[in-house]
């Protein structure tokens, strides 16, 4: 009997009867550091196209010119929000959420290069590809036409009949080189590693 | 009277959506982002929205998924099922652009507006509870709004 009146008399609290009829869960609001789609900032874009290469889902953003000024445009219903055209972007064109503040707090960057690959089962040593390669001829005009050199400033030369690989860092992703391989032997890979402290100001 | 009556079947209308979602499709995020609507933290429930997943009973698909073929006939199906009025709703990049499964070589037909008539997307990968609640309820009511009265 006791606890019998206990319960009305809890469920008769004005308070219950309160909550128990108005309750409602927190309003739908989107806190201000949630990632959004991302979007323009006063910067000028430089149409290095840093963001469309990092981007990892397909048709999410173009850089796109309008009138004289180029500048990315962000596709929803492509885009998958995950920021990455906000840190890659060496201009600071994009923001979303707090990145752009995370970025600049913890120093942190993107550190892209081109990594160049011969598979030496597929090669015949023909030096296309070191002949090819826009770089290598400003470096050296000499260059043999079988792609070897005597300058060792070059990207890659042939050297004791295969593919020498010596400055990947002269590189600039031109894709030449693949091309003009008849064996699909070279392939050039974008490479891109986050960076922290010191490495990410150089 | 008749507009009273009206005005009443409205309301009540526009409290009381029935939603059932399929998937045809996708990584299962979406699906995940449709659940939490109905945990606590978004509690569809508290909006009017009850999720089961019968399509008969239902007024409101939540399509998810960015179609793969043996889902096409199938998804076909499921929108002749449900009773009119009756309202597709996109969920999530896959449906409105097959996102990242959109690639060569992939067993997938995006968009999902080939098959079903969509009334309204909700872009993301996946997208948020708040986003998914806040489409249901602005479309829903829109659709089922009068529509005895416009069936006319
Ligand atoms: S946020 Fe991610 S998916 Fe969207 S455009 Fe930028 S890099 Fe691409
Ligand atoms: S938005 Fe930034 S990363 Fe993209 S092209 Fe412009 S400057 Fe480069
Ligand atoms: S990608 Fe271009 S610059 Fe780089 S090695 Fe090949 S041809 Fe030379
Ligand atoms: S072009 Fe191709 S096959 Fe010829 S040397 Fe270069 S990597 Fe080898």
């Amino acid at each position: 009997m006791r606890s019998i009146i206990y319960y009305v008399r809890e469920f008769l609290r004005p308070e219950w009867l309160k909550t128990f009829f108005f309750a409602r869960t927190a309003p739908l609001e989107t806190p201000s550091y949630f990632k959004g789609y991302p979007a323009r900032t006063e910067k000028e874009c430089t149409r290095c196209l840093s963001c469309m290469m990092i981007c990892p889902a397909p048709g999410a953003i173009a850089v796109l010119r309008k009138k004289d000024q180029w500048g990315p445009e962000i596709y929803p219903g492509h885009c998958i929000r995950c920021g990455l055209c906000v840190e890659a972007c060496p201009e600071g064109v994009l923001s979303s959420g707090r990145i752009l503040d995370v970025t600049r707090r913890d120093g942190t960057a993107f550190w892209s290069w081109y990594h160049l690959q011969v598979d030496d089962s597929l090669c015949m040593r023909c030096g296309n590809c070191c002949v090819s390669c826009p770089v290598n001829r400003e470096i050296d005009p000499q260059l043999g036409a079988t792609g070897t050199s005597s300058s060792d400033e070059v990207i890659m030369r042939i050297e004791g009949g295969r593919v020498t690989i010596l400055h990947e860092e002269k590189c600039t992703g031109c894709k030449t080189c693949e091309i003009n391989c008849p064996n699909r032997a070279i392939r050039v890979a974008r490479m891109v590693e986050g960076v922290q402290g010191e490495e990410a100001e150089a | 009277m008749r507009n009273i009556l009206q005005k009443i079947k409205n309301a009540v209308r526009s409290r009381s959506i029935h939603v059932s979602y399929v998937d045809v499709g996708s990584c299962n995020g979406c699906d995940i982002e449709v659940l939490a609507c109905l945990a606590p933290r978004y509690d569809i429930e508290q909006y009017g929205i009850y999720v089961h997943n019968n399509p008969r009973e239902a007024d409101v698909l939540l399509v998810i998924g960015s179609v793969t073929p043996q889902w096409v006939d199938k998804l076909r199906d499921i929108w002749e099922k449900i009773p009119e009025p009756k309202v597709a709703v996109a969920i999530g990049n896959c449906p409105i652009s097959g996102c990242v499964y959109n690639r060569r070589g992939t067993l997938t037909t995006p968009p999902v507006e080939n098959y079903i008539p969509i009334a309204a997307s909700v872009p993301g990968c996946p997208p948020r509870p708040t986003e998914i609640l806040s489409a249901i309820l602005s479309v829903a009511p829109l659709i089922f709004k009068d529509y005895e009265e416009n069936q006319k």
